[in-house]
């Protein structure tokens, strides 16, 4: 009997009880502490539709740091972009599942034990 | 010509009974005279009295400030947002300008989703930011509102004002002549006390109220009063009896 589990098996039993979609979601998808917050972001500001510049002062961060987070959050289909004019503007995806996703997310982050088990994996992931 | 009513106490029977349809309706006033509640007042009352669902673009405060504010007064704008008469819209100056100008934009796309007929533009002061000749600042501002016309809403457009009392000074924008109505907001002080006052300056193509009155912001929003009695100067912030002025001119000679 093995007495002291690896990274990986303690990684395993801190995910095997959350909810697939949303382990899923954390996974793939909000795998970083900004992009965290710009999530956490949009759900409390569902309707703003704005450029990248414009988005990172809304969010106390650096335009520079935002820029790759906001592109991989539209490529994961969280968010949406168009271009108007040659104007990037950002806003978050339309499609009701990925808003439910969205809406469940930051529900359950209201539990401290998910929160601990989602910190925990984005650290891992940064890894 | 049906009128678009703001449903505020008071203030429809100034307007002669409200806005006019696709007018743009300037609300001009000091920090904390109360042009954000008397916005929200207009679009929550369209929403809930008139059934005309509305959209409200911030330019600064975050939609959630929205629904605290509101939530002040009773109005659960979260819920009008979920059932899909209310969104609020954050965005910039340069983004809602692009929006308006395209086509399928998200004003566009509201207006026929939602079949919204009002829009409250929290405030318009900060196209101010997009350019420093005022010819071009007010051929944006012109292009903006002919947009939200187009779309068929009725809009309340605020604006900051940097004076507390008295005459502002003369700003850049000419937003005041392009506007179909104007309603200014002065902060007054009679007897040590401040009260707030509220003045239609203009109202294109309709008759409206001259005087000055009263309004103050209580539990249920904004209600305007009555005006003010025996007083002049009452714009310039310290106001004067009218018998102290007549005394003075004629009497003290």
């Amino acid at each position: 009997m093995t007495l002291v589990a690896n990274g990986d098996d303690f990684t395993a039993r801190l995910m095997n009880d959350m909810d697939p979609a949303l382990l899923d979601f954390v996974k793939d998808k909000v795998n970083s502490f900004i992009k965290w917050d710009l999530v956490r972001f949009f759900y409390e500001n569902p309707n703003t539709a704005d450029t990248i510049e414009n988005i990172a002062k809304y969010a106390g961060r650096n335009a520079a740091a935002v820029k790759p987070e906001l592109e991989d959050l539209v490529e994961s289909g969280v968010m949406e972009k168009r271009e108007v004019e040659g104007t990037a503007i950002y806003s978050l995806a339309e499609n009701e599942d990925m808003r439910d996703l969205v809406d469940r997310f930051i529900l359950a982050c209201e539990d401290r034990h998910f929160r601990v088990k989602a910190v925990y994996h984005i650290i891992r992931g940064m890894r | 010509m049906d009128r678009v009513r703001t449903g505020i106490t008071g203030l429809d029977e100034m307007l002669s009974g409200g806005f006019l349809p696709q007018t743009a309706n300037l609300v001009e006033g000091a920090p904390g005279t109360g042009k954000t509640t008397i916005g929200m007042q207009f679009i929550y009352n369209g929403i809930t009295k008139f059934n005309q669902p509305g959209l409200i673009i911030t330019f600064e405060e975050f939609p959630l400030q929205y629904y605290h504010d509101a939530a002040e007064f009773g109005w659960d704008f979260e819920q009008l947002e979920k059932d899909g008469k209310l969104k609020v819209i954050m965005t910039s100056p340069e983004v809602s300008r692009l929006d308006v100008e395209s086509v399928g934009g998200m004003i566009e796309t509201s207006v026929a989703k939602m079949g919204a007929r009002r829009i409250l533009v929290d405030s318009i002061t900060h196209f101010e930011r997009l350019t420093q000749d005022p010819v071009e600042l007010r051929s944006m501002e012109y292009s903006f509102i002919n947009g939200l016309k187009r779309e068929g809403l009725t809009s309340m457009l605020t604006r900051e004002s940097p004076t507390l009392f008295g005459e502002a000074p003369h700003e850049d924008s000419n937003v005041a002549f392009v506007v179909d109505s104007y309603m200014l907001l002065r902060y007054v002080e009679i007897e040590s006390t401040i009260h707030k006052a509220l003045l239609m300056l203009k109202m294109r193509g309709s008759d409206h109220a001259k005087d000055i009155r009263q309004f103050e912001i209580t539990d249920q929003g904004v209600e305007v009063r009555s005006k003010f009695e025996g007083r002049e100067g009452i714009m310039s912030g310290n106001p004067r009896r009218m018998v102290d002025s007549f005394v003075e001119a004629f009497v003290k000679r």
